[in-house]
């Protein structure tokens, strides 16, 4: 009994010491002026990132009429999509479905732009897509004609995996699923995209690393130069806690400043992003993700930066190639999420939680991207937004699980925090402090 | 995740290892070396109970014999021990060690109050008695009226004594203080040296640094006086004092009117030699400075003159040194 009471008054003893380093660091950091410099800038320049998101959103789209089925070649008055659906000839103006018995009335062009969406929603195993304006399951077409692809289903679309890499190749029916709406198309690509660019550069890389390179660099170091440090290790208290406690004061403010910034953008997305309600719910999943890589990423550089500060006055300079570094890694990761030279990263790490929480909540994103890239042939180009999205969502790089990866990726965080605790402590105590 | 459970300052519970027949301080042979620069060289002494002065000029290694004993620098050769235990990468003895630092830079954004009660928590107190610590001891320094106002909005003295009032929370044992009387106005010197002898009495045993002798001498008898880097004298100011009386000695007044002042003093056995620099300041030269030091401020106040300054340029250690080393510094 006396050795629970004696630990546990131990660790009241730490917890003491941990509260009065922590408070006083958070209320140092307050006071600074340079800390609201950064912070404002940090909010600046995520709000001009948003601007081009809101820029993104309110834009009109043109409807693209993907097939051409809107004009009519002939000038008889007949789109040629209704043309086809009739089996009359585009190119004959004495052929036109006003002549056929019942005669029909000529449609207006604009019900033949953006007329057959992409109908990708039934999963069924190797079929989807449906001719929504029939100018495949047209009568005029021949069996081979409407079964293009060979799949044995007419006028249908079906994905198998590709021959190459490990994504899906989409095979369509001729004249199925053509003319989709590309600007519902384009505004869901660019708000997925916009979310990741946001989230990566902005949260993770931008604000994770600069927050704690202008931060926690000189949270010893300062001390240090200035003298005052004397004051706390005239105190019965071991420098790695004082490093730790240091730590634990600048992440008391950090933490919440970058929480801040990201519920305002969820506020914003949600409100601007494509919904059917008044706010989009569904992208909390890849919000909470870049959260919580923007928590570790401030984690580890803060860290890191505090180790570099204490070994070297000039600290900073060992941390801005770093940054370099930090940031030629989170471009490979764009295109090579499973790199291997990414393990010798944070931001590598970071990366994997925010592509595996946007695995877990945007099942779709690969399919989108190929749907958008798709259009991409000799007649037409991919879709609008579907390479800003391939550029900014990659699959998570360690060939596991979404939610695995997460789990490993915050494991190897955490450790690499702790490294730098345990090397910075180490160096701290064997400082010698003029 | 806290491996420094083991570190034995971690908790208050847990008196920190020390041997009661260790002294204090200790130092066996220590030298202190930066490249081919001596600041410490073969240092041994051992202390315990009472004020110790520790004299020298600037640069003779004062601070640097209390920055061993802090666990600041690691001596190059030779130990120091703490209450019995190497200080060097061991908080623990600091639980029973008050500190004043020679630095001036101070945490000025906080108040008096914050900044002694933020520190005394490092002991392991909670945030009230630490809070009713701190002023204790902003009381017991005179400062208790202004423990709310900034650090930054305080006099030298003010800070100088908020810096002891740091110290001296947890009732330490040892009390280390670092030119503690520099830049400070009269007021806060004489209260800082009340502060140092009432904890002289109190049995603490308390280490004071200075480079003028008077200020030591108004303080404590027993000193040390350090001389680039060695140890040249160690023992009973009087013993050294008498032997220093053959040496003339120079005071320094500041008043109003510096002739009147003068034909009053130029009376008294002690002095041999007056001059005036300027109109209102006066030089005196004496043999006997200690006791025309004590009598000097009631010659003053009897006959009514205005005195602004009363000091001792430097030169008195400059000549007790010359003295000791035989001329050779």
């Amino acid at each position: 009994m006396s050795r629970d009471s004696s630990s546990s008054s131990l660790w009241k003893g730490v917890d003491r010491k941990a509260m009065a380093v922590a408070e006083f660091t958070l209320k140092q950091q307050r006071k600074r002026l340079s800390t609201w410099v950064v912070f404002g800038v940090g909010f600046a320049a995520m709000a001009i990132l948003t601007m081009f998101y809101i820029d993104g959103m309110v834009r009109d789209y043109d409807a693209i009429d993907n097939d051409g089925d809107s004009i009519d070649t002939d000038g008889d008055g007949y789109p040629n999509g209704q043309e086809i659906v009739y089996g009359t000839d585009i190119y004959n103006e004495n052929s036109h479905p006003g002549l056929l018995n019942p005669s029909i009335e000529p449609d207006d062009p604009s019900l033949w732009i953006d007329e057959d969406d992409i109908d990708w929603d039934a999963f069924v195993a190797g079929s989807h897509g449906y001719d929504d304006d029939g100018d495949c399951r047209t009568d005029a077409r021949t069996a081979s004609q409407k079964d293009s692809n060979n799949n044995g289903i007419p006028c249908d679309v079906r994905m198998v995996t590709a021959l190459y890499g490990d994504g899906i190749a989409i095979e369509g029916d001729t004249n199925v699923d053509e003319d989709p709406d590309d600007a519902a198309y384009g505004r869901e690509a660019i708000h997925r995209a916009s979310i990741l660019a946001l989230g990566k550069f902005g949260f993770v890389f931008l604000i994770g690393i600069f927050v704690p390179l202008f931060m926690a660099t000189g949270l010893i170091r300062n001390e240090m130069t200035s003298g005052t440090m004397h004051f706390m290790l005239a105190k019965p208290i071991a420098r790695t806690e004082v490093f730790l406690y240091r730590m634990l004061g600048f992440l008391a403010l950090a933490w919440p400043y970058v929480t801040v910034l990201i519920l305002l953008e969820v506020i914003v997305f949600g409100l601007a992003g494509p919904s059917e309600g008044f706010f989009r719910l569904q992208d909390l999943g890849v919000w909470l993700s870049i959260w919580l890589a923007a928590l570790l990423a401030i984690l580890v550089y803060g860290m890191l930066f505090c180790m570099l500060g204490v070994m070297w006055k000039h600290g900073i300079i060992l941390a801005l190639p770093f940054a370099a570094w930090e940031l030629g890694m989170i471009l490979t990761t764009l295109g090579a999420p499973d790199a291997s030279i990414l393990r010798f990263s944070v931001i590598g790490w970071a990366m994997n939680i925010v592509d595996a929480g946007a695995a877990l909540t945007w099942a779709d994103t690969q399919l989108m991207i190929e749907i958008g890239m798709w259009f991409d042939n000799g007649s037409s180009e991919s879709l609008v937004g579907a390479e800003a999205l391939q550029i900014f969502a990659s699959s998570p790089g360690l060939g596991l699980g979404a939610l695995a990866t997460i789990v490993v990726s915050v494991i190897v965080l955490l450790f690499q925090a702790a490294s730098c605790w345990f090397l910075g402590g180490i160096l701290f105590k064997s400082k010698e402090i003029e | 995740m806290m491996p420094d459970l083991s570190q034995q300052g971690a908790s208050p519970q847990i008196a920190p290892p020390s041997n009661p027949q260790a002294p204090v301080v200790y130092f066996q042979g220590v030298s202190k070396t930066y490249g081919r620069i001596h600041a410490l060289s073969n240092i041994t002494l051992g202390l315990s109970g009472g004020v110790t002065g520790i004299l020298g000029m600037n640069g003779a290694g004062k601070s640097t014999l209390f920055k061993l004993l802090m666990g600041k620098l690691r001596p190059s050769s030779g130990e120091v021990k703490l209450f019995g235990v190497n200080p060097w990468k061991n908080p623990a003895p600091y639980a029973r060690v008050g500190f004043v630092p020679e630095h001036e830079k101070m945490h000025d954004w906080m108040t008096a109050l914050d900044f002694v009660s933020t520190f005394a928590r490092l002991h392991g107190m909670t945030r009230d008695e630490a809070k009713e610590e701190a002023l204790r001891v902003l009381d017991f320094v005179g400062l208790a009226e202004v423990a709310n106002k900034e650090i930054g909005r305080f006099s030298k003295g003010m800070r100088q004594r908020t810096k002891i009032a740091h110290a001296l929370v947890n009732d330490p044992d040892l009390i280390i203080l670092d030119e503690p009387l520099q830049g400070c106005d009269p007021l806060a010197r004489t209260t800082i040296m009340n502060v140092i002898r009432e904890l002289g009495k109190m049995g603490r045993t308390v280490l004071v640094s200075s480079h003028i002798l008077s200020e030591i001498e108004r303080i404590t008898e027993q000193i040390i006086i350090l001389h680039h880097g060695k140890l040249v004298a160690l023992g009973n100011l009087h013993a050294i004092r008498e032997r220093l009386d053959q040496i003339p000695h120079t005071i320094r007044l500041v008043g109003t009117d510096a002739r009147a002042l003068a034909k009053d003093i130029l009376t008294h056995p002690a002095v041999y030699g007056l001059s005036f620099p300027n109109e209102n300041e006066l030089l005196i030269q004496t043999y006997h400075f200690g006791e025309l030091h004590a009598e000097l401020p009631g010659l003053i106040v009897n006959n009514g003159h205005d005195v602004s300054e009363i000091d001792n340029p430097d030169d008195d250690l400059e000549s007790l040194l010359n003295y000791l080393t035989g001329g050779s510094s």
